[in-house]
Parts: C-alpha cells; structure tokens; sequence
C-alpha cells in the first residue's frame, strides 16, 4: 500500500507534476477518532478515494470496522469509493446522516 | 408553480428556529394551505432519558443538498413556496432542530411535498447528531445515503 504525504505533519514534498493535494474533511465519530476535523494530502494524481481511506487506516485501524457504513463525497457531492482524485479536489468521509 | 420573485427559504442555523417567520415566508395570497413540519428534540431516546442534542452539518455541502430537495420538490409536486431551517450546535429538550413550511394552492400537493422533503433530508442531508445521557453520549443511528455505482474499470470513451 502506498504511504501518502500528510501535509499536516510533514513539509509538502512535490516529487513530480503527478502528485495531487486534496483536502481531507472528517466529521462525527470520524473526526472523533482522527482527532482532527480537515486535512491536506499529498497522493498521486488519479488515486482512487479508496486509497485515501486506506492511507487513515494505516494511523487509525479502528476505521476499518466503520467502513461499511461510510459514504464517500468529492467536492461536496457523493462519490463512488473508485472516483479518482485530482489536485483541489475536496473529500469526505460521511458516517450515517442523523439530522431532523 | 415556481416563484421566481420570492425563492425558497433554505438555511442552516445556530440560533432558534422563527417558525412563525418561516410561514409567513411561504404564505402569500394565492395559497389555500401551508403545511408544516416541526422536528423536536425528545427527551428519550431508546428508553434512555436525553439530556441534549447536540449537531454538527458538513454546512457547505448539506446546504447544497438541501437545495436539491427544493429542486426535486418543485419538479414533483405543484407547490408555491418552500422554506426549509436546521438547527446546529447544542439543542435542548423541547427545542426545534428542523422546519419545513410548504404552501400550494391545494392541500394534496403542500402534505406530499413536506414528507417527501423531512425523509429525503433525513436521509441525504450530511447533518450528524450527537445524544446526551445522563451516562455518556452517542452519536445517533443514521441512515447510509445513497451512493454512486462504484466503477472498478475506467469509463469508456463516449
């Protein structure tokens, strides 16, 4: 599995013209286990937004077992878990909706 | 029939809800009803007593999201105006976290449009609620929204 660059923690590293910076947005228990609301980091151009959840659950194991329930979003729209990802781009990792 | 003077009522909200002024936002002289939703913190959840609410809202996309449900409720039923508020931040017993106001000219269309508007966003709006006990929180039970068809090949070219 690839290990992405968290520009969080670590000074951005642009290696070529192929990586992409997106910023990463965690909420509810998500962001409970994360610890943090927003991220930015840096992955190959085109990598799909499953690699980018894989890329947490190297940090956070626990995230795994919520998976199933999660729904991936792109740009404030849902997205499927293979939806590639470019430079700009906005994600989010979407618990079950409870609002109302 | 779409206003195009007077739109929509669509918003995210720190404070109180004003019912009241969502109504008279939808109210006009050609309308023979306004039907009206109002979602209300209960004091129990599961047999366990609730002491508050408390709601957090991806706010950026929810509102946009809230949007559709305005476009797909004017594309489905003939209603006049829509006003639709959700509360975030801390909400006590009692409070109202969400409401929806519809009016239309007859009854049949405002009651369709206002329950097809409170379960369409109960179940793709991204709002998250957590519960308050006297013995912990939990972040309530939701619902999976509906997901795009995950594509393992690339597209093809069209």
């Amino acid at each position: 599995m690839a290990r992405y660059t968290s520009a969080r923690y670590n000074s951005p590293v642009s290696l070529s013209s192929q990586t992409a910076r997106v910023k990463v947005l965690f909420f509810g228990r998500l962001k409970e286990i994360v610890g943090h609301a927003e991220d930015s980091v840096d992955l190959p151009d085109g990598a799909p937004i499953e690699a980018l959840f894989s890329h947490y659950g190297v940090s956070h194991p626990e995230l795994a077992r919520f998976r199933a329930s999660l729904v991936a979003s792109r740009n404030q729209e849902f997205a499927a878990w293979s939806t590639p990802l470019h430079s700009g781009d906005e994600v989010a990792f979407l618990p079950p909706v409870s609002g109302g | 029939m779409t206003n195009s003077i007077q739109p929509d009522l669509l918003a995210l909200v720190r404070d109180p809800i004003d019912r009241d002024a969502l109504i008279r936002h939808v109210r006009a002289a050609e309308d023979g009803a306004v039907v009206t939703f109002d979602g209300c913190v209960r004091n129990h959840s599961r047999g366990r007593r609730t002491l508050y609410l408390d709601y957090e809202a991806y706010e950026s996309m929810a509102l946009g999201k809230i949007r559709e449900i305005a476009s797909q409720v004017h594309e489905r039923f003939p209603v006049h105006l829509l006003a639709i508020a959700h509360r975030l931040g801390r909400l006590e017993i009692g409070e109202t976290s969400v409401f929806i106001a519809v009016s239309s000219a007859h009854r049949p269309a405002a009651f369709d449009a206002c329950r097809f508007a409170i379960d369409t966003l109960k179940g793709t709006v991204p709002i998250w609620k957590k519960e308050y006990f006297e013995d912990g929180a939990v972040w309530a039970d939701g619902e999976i929204p509906p997901a795009p068809l995950e594509t393992r090949a690339a597209k093809p070219a069209s």
